[in-house]
């Protein structure tokens, strides 16, 4: 289920960027309304692209909650900066030494994600991501994949070699997997 | 680089480029010992532990742009250029959700050792592997070329021997550790070169903060003489720097000299820090591209500079006229070696492609590929030299769509291939394909002036996202087959 609403809502972003791109070929060029599906658009496909390949088991479990921090973190920023009125000047007021808008962009999309993401890739690394019991499993796979494409000529130093898979052959039986 | 560097040889720099050179070419003697075999030439014998990746990997994201190139664009069109590295708070640890594991995982169960293969392996297919091997192809001859441009403008900056002495010196360091060590040698270069560029972009960022007055000193100046500079978009329209976000972002995934290392690492229960320490990493090498191109802006506002006459020269005239002669040595030198890393990189991604890729798409079987590898990055080196030499503006064009190029054939087959079971071969094919015919057609006809796109589209963003599209609509009309082409093994990583 997560996946499917995480593939849904990549194609509606790409959708969506794709009519903010189309719309600058109207006559008289790109209406005002041109970046908004792409300002939050491009969150979307990012956040959506991460949870599928973060799922497991059909979950993202903890990650909702920094995917969803990060999504609405690109979305703000985005609108924020299109939707702000546009008043640098030279006695407009600094924050962080930048004018609101830029301060917004700069530590707002270019800061905030990595206090939050990178951490909790980290955190949920040996739940979410990969543990030993889980290479284990990938390099027994490996094995069994290496002996059934051996199998039929069973030379003594017989190695299977890559383009082995190439080949329209049926597929073998697929092992049961975790969960 | 627009080739319009200012000459800077001083005995100073002079030395320290030359003793960074002498330490790669120690390093590649030292790897040269240890490539044995293909897997060590190609991908290190997936050995590399997690900081010298990081570090290495890093190196590689920025290459030299970051330091000449990314600098002079922010001078020219503000803070637009800064959605080119933005990206980069999400883009590490999406590309570690998103690939890291599943290409480590293919490495581990079947020893794969390129880009293509990941994709040869998913689909089950000779003709995507194939496919993919070529749109690299093109993309990297582009990407060799002008790294070549740049290393020799670079290289004639600091010894004044003419950009065209330049690119053969630079490209005769690069092949040689390039041949002998393979990718271990390129990867330790980075390690060295990337090192030394995070602690020269530190040192540069607190020398720009210091002459500006801090950076509400520098915005300050900015703002009374050219507000538009600091605006959010800079001097682009919202969509075209957007556009930039897209591309720099989600095209990240389809870049193979960054994707590739993932085969590296030799645990693959390290990857739990990796994006942590890269996005770090990157963030520290980024200061130097941020705080020069605001910082040289906001001395040309006060009249402490006069305007530049070319945007690549912000970096050379800042560190020349306001840093220590041996800061300023260490990081034209480390321009250069970026340079030299990116096309050892490049070059070693391409040669596996010749020996290996497509070779295995033609159902031959590769044979003596360390020979044949170190063949071919000889012959590759020497054409890309060429062209950078004789090909005069093309080399530009060949440049403009190299990235795009890869996100737009790569990140769909590759990137959402790995993680969704219901893509199909023909999905994987038909959205290459598409990446190829829109990015070569468009490009090629802005080229020549025939047509542009409207502005605020770039054909690298309209033909990622078409190529996104066609991946899902052929994939759902084919989805009847796509569970038999899918390996169990590969099911396995795919689900894990």
């Amino acid at each position: 289920m997560t996946k499917r609403l995480a593939l849904g809502t990549l194609v509606l972003a790409a959708l969506a960027i794709l009519a903010a791109y189309a719309s600058a070929f109207l006559p008289g060029g790109a209406p005002k309304w041109a970046p908004w599906p792409m300002a939050l658009g491009m969150p979307a496909a990012l956040v959506a692209i991460m949870v599928l390949g973060a799922a497991r088991n059909g979950r993202v479990g903890k990650l909702a909650l920094p995917f969803a921090f990060s999504g609405l973190v690109l979305a703000t920023g985005f609108a924020l900066a299109l939707a702000l009125p546009a008043d640098e000047r030279a006695a407009s007021p600094l924050y962080g030494g930048l004018p609101l808008r830029a301060a917004i962009v700069i530590y707002g999309i270019g800061i905030l994600p990595i206090v939050v993401l990178p951490i909790a890739y980290a955190l949920t690394f040996s739940e979410q991501t990969l543990n030993a019991d889980d290479l284990e499993r990938v390099r027994r796979a490996g094995e069994e994949w290496a002996r059934a494409k051996a199998s039929p000529s069973p030379a003594p130093d017989a190695k299977p070699r890559l383009h082995d898979t190439l080949r329209d052959e049926p597929v073998p039986a697929i092992p049961a997997v975790r969960g | 680089m627009s080739g319009a560097l200012p000459h800077v040889a001083h005995p100073a720099i002079v030395a320290v480029a030359a003793a960074y050179f002498a330490i790669v070419v120690m390093i590649s003697v030292w790897a040269t010992r240890r490539t044995k075999t293909a897997s060590d030439f190609f991908v290190a014998g997936h050995g590399i532990g997690l900081v010298a990746l990081t570090v290495a990997s890093v190196s590689t994201s920025v290459s030299g742009f970051a330091f000449i190139g990314g600098p002079g664009l922010i001078y020219s069109i503000g803070l637009a250029a800064m959605y080119i590295v933005l990206p980069a708070s999400v883009t590490n640890v999406m590309g570690a959700w998103v690939l890291a594991k599943r290409m480590r995982l293919l490495g581990e169960a079947r020893g794969l050792m390129t880009v293509p293969d990941a994709i040869g392996a998913r689909y089950r297919s000779p003709a995507a592997q194939g496919l993919s091997g070529v749109a690299i192809l093109i993309g990297i001859i582009g990407y060799m070329a002008t790294n070549a441009l740049a290393m020799g403008v670079v290289i004639d900056a600091i010894f004044g021997v003419g950009i065209a002495w330049g690119i053969w010196i630079g490209m005769g360091v690069t092949l040689a550790y390039s041949v002998a060590g393979g990718i271990l040698a390129g990867i330790y270069v980075d390690v060295f070169q990337g090192t030394l560029m995070a602690a020269a972009s530190v040192l540069v960022f607190l020398a720009v903060l210091k002459v500006g007055g801090g950076l509400g000193g520098i915005s300050t100046h900015i703002l009374a003489h050219d507000p538009g500079f600091l605006s959010p978009w800079g001097k682009a329209a919202p969509l075209a720097a957007l556009s930039f976000f897209l591309v720099f972002g989600l095209g990240s995934l389809g870049q193979p000299q960054g994707v590739h290392k993932y085969y590296m690492l030799k645990d693959p229960l390290q990857l739990r820090w990796y994006p942590l320490l890269k996005t770090l990493g990157l963030i520290l090498v980024l200061l130097l591209y941020f705080g020069v191109g605001v910082g040289v802006k906001s001395l040309v506002a006060r009249g402490a500079l006069a305007p530049l006459t070319a945007p690549d020269t912000a970096t050379p005239t800042f560190l020349l006229r306001f840093t220590p002669v041996i800061l300023a040595a260490l990081v034209f030198s480390g321009v250069a070696a970026a340079t030299m890393s990116a096309v050892n990189s490049f070059i070693n991604i391409a040669a596996a492609v010749v020996t290996h890729d497509l070779p295995l798409a033609l159902g031959r079987t590769p044979r003596n590929e360390l020979k044949w590898g170190r063949i071919s990055t000889a012959v590759l080196a020497v054409a890309a030299a060429v062209l950078a030499q004789f090909s005069g503006s093309m080399v530009a064009f060949l440049g403009i769509f190299g990235w795009g190029l890869f996100a737009c054939t790569l990140v769909p087959a590759l990137a959402i291939g790995l993680n969704w079971e219901g893509a199909t071969k023909e999905g994987a094919l038909a959205s290459i394909a598409t990446g190829l015919a829109v990015t070569l057609s468009f490009e090629t006809l802005a080229y020549f002036k025939v047509y542009s796109f409207p502005a605020g589209v770039t054909v690298s963003g309209l033909s990622l996202v078409l190529s996104i599209l066609v991946f899902f609509a052929v994939s759902w009309l084919t989805r009847t087959r796509a569970a038999a082409q899918i390996d169990p093994d590969v099911r396995l990583v795919m689900s894990v």
